[in-house]
């Protein structure tokens, strides 16, 4: 977590402008990526798949150095040329194994090595699910990391006002008690959210209803970042400082950093699940035990979304 | 058949003068389209052409100077915008100039009045979000909102290439090519095409930097009151033409001038780190001279007028005679007479403006 989020989290306690139960609860909510044993898990499984055919590859190879080598028999032995030389309108015993192994290496090693091909054809395309999901996951989080600087900055500014005009000091009570209710609903959301992506680790992008409730909490830590905003844009002082122009360029920069990535999620995926439906690759799919991906969409989406992934 | 041998001996020349006047036009076509191919698409038609080639002539520079890739593309009707700029800026990194992967790609859509500044993620960390919101709501609309938006790019780019300097001076670029890519880094505002200028102040712009320096826009006592006022002023992002501190000519001036905000909080910036010279008095006493020492090639000397008693800034001169180079250091003007130029008789100046001290 960053120490600017810690600060503002513990001046936001101090002051009373959040409970210590939001506090804890953001506290949980920040920090670094909460999957690292997943992904680790996911990295091995996909590293246990990779030395599979391989493995194979060099068992073959191995065979067929070993018939190569009997060819010449042991070092004693005098080999006897004119059983071998070739004779007008005949093959050579030599030429004959020679063509067996030849043979037998061919039908071994290059369906082998197309196989090997098109596996790690598959592992790429996943690999590149994996790397859309993790700028998701890291957008995320630096949207996460932004909720603290902005319940700080409103409810600072409106406290400050509360204090100072005294004319007003009843609407401005108002409006602080929304911009409490507006924190808290906002700082659930996002305890929700994060527990969602600690119960699936990475293995959430495998789970389309996991899936689909991280997208309507994401959803909801949005919107409910948009309500807060929405209370200072009445007043146009707080509004037009630099200090909020900031805070809102970073919010809507990563909410539109999200759309991106998302986007791009959807399309390694597409890509990635495609793939995995056409002959030869879902042979491939099914022994090396690829998974399909889920979507990162709304219900409303997936229900509208056409049946056919083929383009 | 005398005839024919004339016309031919005459056919000549004239066909080669023809193909080498072909040739240096082309040439000419050449280089121009050298400086920047396909840097400004102004498919909304927003600029001349001549600003459209300034525009791109400044952009080429900044793709020489700091290795960045700079376009431009106004349209109208683009769709969603931060959608289209994600996707216009994949097709820009196929042919990307960057070797390291620095991008930028600002659009405009006049239907939907709206700009966007899009970053690669090798500017990232050099350009943040907030960044890109400041000089688009604080250099680049107010400038568009007088439909000067060649002119509104142009300061933008100014302060982009500040920014450049200093992170070059300092912890440098990071940057690689595969990072030319745009993860939809940067900025969306209003652009506010032809909407005027801005209300009276106090506006929204300086809402946030407190009081309205009314009390401090008189002209000083002293070159360095008057001064130190002026900083007050721009502090507070005043930008009344018609402040008693400045000489009348400055007035009648600034009136038809675009003052940005961030214009403002530039000077004050850039003034910071300064070490100004004690003034330098003119023959007369009418006219005086705050200069800082050479090593300080960022801060240009202030004019100054003594009107009743009371010292006040000519900008006027300033803006004729003082001319800022492609490092943001500043220079003269040579072909500018001036009558502040006394002030530097303790230095030479070489052949482009730039000063130097004079050697005993």
């Amino acid at each position: 977590m960053e120490a600017n989020a810690e600060e503002r989290i513990a001046r936001m306690e101090r002051d009373g402008r959040i409970t210590p139960e939001q506090a804890a609860m953001l506290r949980a909510s920040l920090g670094p990526p909460r999957t690292p044993d997943g992904e680790a898990a996911k990295r091995r499984a996909a590293g246990h798949r990779r030395w599979l055919p391989w493995s194979l590859v060099a068992l073959v190879v191995l065979v067929v150095a070993v018939a190569f080598a009997g060819l010449g028999g042991g070092p004693e032995t005098v080999q006897d040329v004119t059983q071998t030389l070739n004779q007008p309108g005949g093959h050579g015993e030599m030429n004959r194994t020679f063509s067996a192994v030849l043979a037998v290496a061919l039908l071994l090693v290059v369906p082998l090595l197309l196989w090997v091909w098109l596996h790690n054809g598959l592992v790429s395309k996943e690999e590149r699910v994996f790397e859309a999901w993790a700028q998701t996951e890291s957008n995320f989080q630096r949207r996460a990391d932004l909720i603290p600087a902005l319940v700080d900055t409103v409810s600072r500014y409106l406290k400050h006002e509360s204090d100072t005009l005294t004319a007003v000091t009843e609407a401005r009570g108002a409006a602080l008690e929304k911009l409490a209710d507006l924190s808290e609903t906002l700082i659930r959301r996002q305890k929700e959210a994060a527990e969602i992506l600690r119960r699936g680790g990475t293995g959430v992008i495998e789970d389309e209803t996991l899936l689909a409730q991280l997208y309507e909490a994401q959803a909801e830590v949005g919107r409910g970042m948009t309500g807060v905003v929405a209370v200072a844009e009445d007043y146009p002082e707080l509004r037009s400082s630099d200090q909020f122009l900031e805070l809102q360029a970073q919010i809507e920069g990563t909410e539109n950093r999200i759309n991106v990535a998302r986007m791009r999620f959807n399309d390694a995926v597409r890509d990635y699940n495609a793939t995995m439906r056409q002959l030869p690759w879902n042979l491939v799919a099914a022994l090396g035990r690829f998974q399909r991906k889920a979507y990162f969409r709304s219900e409303e989406e997936a229900h509208n979304a056409p049946k056919l992934e083929f383009e | 058949m005398r005839r024919s041998s004339n016309s031919n001996r005459i056919a000549l020349p004239l066909t080669l003068l023809l193909l080498a006047a072909a040739a240096a036009a082309a040439a000419v076509l050449v280089v121009r389209g050298a400086a920047a191919p396909g840097l400004v698409a102004d498919e909304a038609g927003l600029m001349s052409p001549a600003e459209r080639d300034r525009l791109a002539e400044y952009h080429a520079y900044l793709l020489t100077d700091h290795d960045i890739d700079y376009r431009v593309v106004t349209g109208r009707d683009l769709g969603e915008i931060n959608a289209f700029a994600v996707q216009r800026f994949e097709a820009f990194a196929e042919t990307g100039r960057s070797a390291s992967g620095r991008g930028l790609l600002l659009v405009v859509d006049a239907t939907q009045n709206l700009v966007r500044l899009e970053v690669s993620y090798a500017l990232e960390g050099v350009f943040p979000d907030a960044f890109v919101a400041y000089i688009e709501q604080r250099q680049m609309t107010p400038f568009f909102a007088r439909d000067r938006v060649a002119d509104g790019i142009l300061a933008a780019t100014e302060l982009i290439v500040t920014r450049a300097q200093h992170a070059a001076a300092q912890a440098g670029f990071e940057g690689e090519a595969w990072a030319l890519g745009s993860g939809g880094a940067g900025a969306t505002t209003t652009a506010r095409l032809g909407a005027g200028a801005a209300p009276a102040s106090p506006t929204p712009e300086n809402a946030g930097h407190g009081e309205r320096a009314a009390g401090g826009a008189s002209a000083g006592r002293t070159p360095r009151e008057t001064l130190a006022a002026y900083f007050t002023v721009m502090d507070a992002r005043n930008d009344d033409p018609d402040l008693a501190l400045y000489t009348p000519a400055t007035r009648r001036m600034l009136r038809g001038w675009v003052m940005t905000p961030a214009q403002m909080d530039n000077v004050v910036r850039s003034y910071r780190a300064c070490h100004a010279e004690a003034p330098r008095l003119g023959p007369e006493g009418r006219r005086a001279v705050i200069r800082y020492p050479i090593a300080e090639r960022a801060c240009a000397p202030w004019f100054f007028e003594k009107i009743d008693d009371a010292w006040h800034l000519d900008l006027t001169m300033m803006q004729t005679a003082i001319r800022f180079g492609r490092s943001n250091a500043w220079h003269f003007d040579l072909s500018v007479r001036h009558p502040y130029a006394y002030a530097f008789d303790d230095w030479t100046f070489d052949s482009h403006g730039f000063p130097r001290r004079r050697r005993p």
